[in-house]
């Protein structure tokens, strides 16, 4: 990493965790119970504990999440299981007051 | 099961979640196996069902099953005898709990996401199995199951097919995802968490205890402190308890209402109530050879406000359950609340060394009030308090200062929600821990003293300076300073916000103690994020 500079905000701040405790931190953060573990870039917190390197605003994304079964234990995946899920809120920022929640997401 | 065509309702589901304690099926759990399982399930000579006899499940992981039969496999559980599906899904649930259930000491260790503790931070035996199978869900999920090698096997494939995120998201798409868990993961989950029937026959052919009559409850609520009052249990007409719960916080504020509750497997007691006007759900286990009952108490639309408890039979062995305050200064006077069950009215009251008892009023079976006093020498550490033969360990402790305080829960996640959208907010309730140092006078050392909660001023800050810049205080919810509460902001974008950001933040949780002319302070984190739209029962 020395010899790389960070050319964005979010890479600084990889940088930034990288160079103190950060990433210890992380990880006791993400194993409170039903919260994801996978940080890519997190639906919970970020790669750096926080909440600033999550998609802003998450409806922005949230269709990029649901479709392809990316946080399935908390976004009902479009993919699979609930293909309807967002079928009445072609917009996530317009339309979000008008996603339920599903019960329950599979197990086995 | 029986397929469905068409839409599939998922109103059994709704019902059985809401109220999945009122009656029974017309029809037997047999009948309605063989009528609902039986398009896609084989049952052999010998009575076993393919897949379904091969796992052991809670009655929460059976009934999120049945419904996932339901609304992915168009399944329709039904009774042949004409009872409502509602009824229908709920004896199969039971059916299936009370025949293919868990064992007391297996979901012991998992207690916590049946409970709804959404804070409890989980520690993993090992990487493997935090990264393979606890990256999406928790790994309580995966530790309140038993199968066969052959149905883990099925599991591994299942996911792969429902969930194919798991070959590349974040943790899955670094390793040969599929030859991991076949090879690696298979084998570890069928020799840890193995189907192994005997366990669960000797369970099963164990006495198991009736639960009318009235019960004493003790609890604990962050932001309410300690409670204390009764539980009425009678049984039902069908093979259902009626409970009537009656009782108050330790600042008077009361809490009573009534509901009903079934016993699944033996001994998981599970209840609706309404009390208040609000709708609670009872998520306890009766231990095993002796009239208790512990867990939590939640709020069903809010799980995040809840009551850890326990329950004592009245007029049973005779047990001491709770002090308020549980801890008294060397060298000071104290009006201590004694909460109990079945206390002799006649017996020694007993304290430790250093204890003097001054006086005893409101004496019952149920409890007592006692004036006490700590010699001003005494030693600091935990005493056990005696009424007779009933006796409770570190019930009350003694300390001579306070030296710190600590935030608990240290790490919490609350959740934006409400502003029209289907998901509350989730908040988040502190509490203020004292502790001594201990003989060493260091802080952090084997000696140290827990002495108990404390009454704080509550304040947040921004956690680091991007949470500064962002102005996480501002607009992600509001902390309330006497009870250690936090509320968090609205649901959706927020115009206000850089990037019309949502009103997340990354916050300090501050709590300032005054004690004796002095300020001790401590600190935690707290996570403001977003909502979620998968709440099923075992997340």
């Amino acid at each position: 990493m020395k010899h790389l500079k960070p050319l964005n905000h979010k890479a600084r701040l990889l940088d930034e965790a990288a160079d103190t405790d950060g990433m210890d931190e992380v990880v006791a953060m993400q194993s409170v119970v039903g919260c994801t573990a996978t940080t890519d870039p997190g639906w919970e917190v970020d790669t750096f504990g926080g909440v600033a390197g999550l998609c802003q605003p998450m409806e922005a994304d949230l269709y990029g999440c649901a479709d392809p079964c990316w946080w399935p234990a908390q976004v009902p995946d479009v993919m699979v299981n609930y293909p309807d899920w967002d079928g009445q809120s072609p917009s996530a920022g317009q339309d979000w007051r008008k996603l339920d929640a599903v019960f329950p997401e599979s197990d086995s | 099961m029986t397929i469905k065509t068409g839409l599939i309702s998922s109103l059994a589901a709704t019902v059985l979640l809401a109220c999945h304690l009122s009656a029974q099926a017309a029809g037997s759990a047999e009948a309605i196996m063989t009528a609902s399982c039986s398009g896609c399930h084989k049952q052999d000579d010998n009575g076993t069902w393919s897949r379904i006899s091969e796992q052991r499940k809670t009655p929460e992981g059976w009934h999120m099953t049945l419904v996932r039969m339901e609304e992915i496999h168009g399944a329709s559980i039904v009774d042949p005898a004409g009872g409502e599906p509602g009824a229908a899904m709920r004896t199969l649930v039971r059916h299936l709990a009370d025949t293919q259930g868990l064992t007391p000491a297996e979901s012991a260790p998992w207690r916590y996401v049946l409970e709804r503790e959404l804070n409890t931070i989980e520690e993993h035996d090992t990487e493997l199995f935090a990264s393979m199978c606890a990256r999406c869900h928790s790994g309580a999920r995966v530790g309140l199951q038993r199968r066969s090698e052959e149905e883990w096997r099925h599991l591994v494939h299942f996911h792969l097919g429902q969930f194919p995120s798991a070959e590349y998201s974040l943790m899955g798409r670094d390793r040969d995802w599929l030859g991991i868990a076949l090879n690696e993961m298979v084998p570890w989950l069928a020799s840890e968490l193995p189907l192994d029937n005997d366990a669960w026959t000797q369970w099963q052919a164990q006495p198991k205890q009736p639960f009318a009559g009235r019960w004493r409850v003790a609890g604990h609520m962050p932001g309410k402190g300690l409670f204390a009052g009764d539980m009425v249990v009678t049984d039902g007409s069908d093979r259902d308890y009626d409970v009537e719960f009656n009782g108050e916080f330790e600042n008077g504020e009361p809490l009573s209402g009534a509901g009903k509750a079934l016993v699944y497997s033996g001994h998981e007691w599970r209840a609706s109530l309404t009390l208040d006007g609000e709708a609670y759900q009872q998520v306890l286990m009766a231990e095993p050879g002796s009239a208790q009952l512990h867990g939590r108490m939640f709020r069903r639309d809010n799980v995040e406000w809840g009551l850890r408890m326990q329950a004592a039979r009245a007029g049973g062995e005779a047990r001491i359950m709770a002090m308020q305050p549980s801890y008294i200064r060397a060298g000071a006077e104290q009006r201590l609340l004694l909460v109990g069950a079945g206390l002799d009215l006649e017996a020694d009251i007993g304290l430790g060394a250093g204890l003097e008892v001054l006086g005893v009023t409101e004496r019952s079976a149920d409890g007592m009030v006692l004036q006490v006093r700590a010699a001003a020498d005494a030693a600091e550490g935990g005493r056990t308090v005696s009424v007779g033969e009933a006796g409770a360990e570190g019930m009350l402790t003694i300390y001579r200062s306070l030296d710190r305080v600590t935030v608990e829960p240290a790490y919490a996640v609350a959740r934006v929600g409400g502003n029209g959208g289907s998901q509350p907010v989730v908040e988040a309730m502190f509490d203020a821990i004292g502790f001594s140092n201990g003989p060493d006078g260091e802080p952090g050392t084997e000696d140290d003293l827990r002495v108990g909660p404390l009454s704080a001023k509550w304040s947040v800050a921004p956690f680091n300076a991007q949470a500064a810049a962002d102005e996480d205080v501002r607009f992600a919810g509001a902390m309330d300073a006497a009870s250690g509460v936090f509320t968090p902001g609205a649901a959706g974008p927020n115009p206000e916000r850089k990037y019309q950001t949502n009103n997340a933040g990354n916050l300090k949780v501050l709590a300032t103690v005054e004690h004796e002319g002095a300020l001790l302070n401590a600190e935690g984190q707290l996570i403001v994020t977003v909502q979620r739209w998968n709440n099923p029962p075992i997340r």
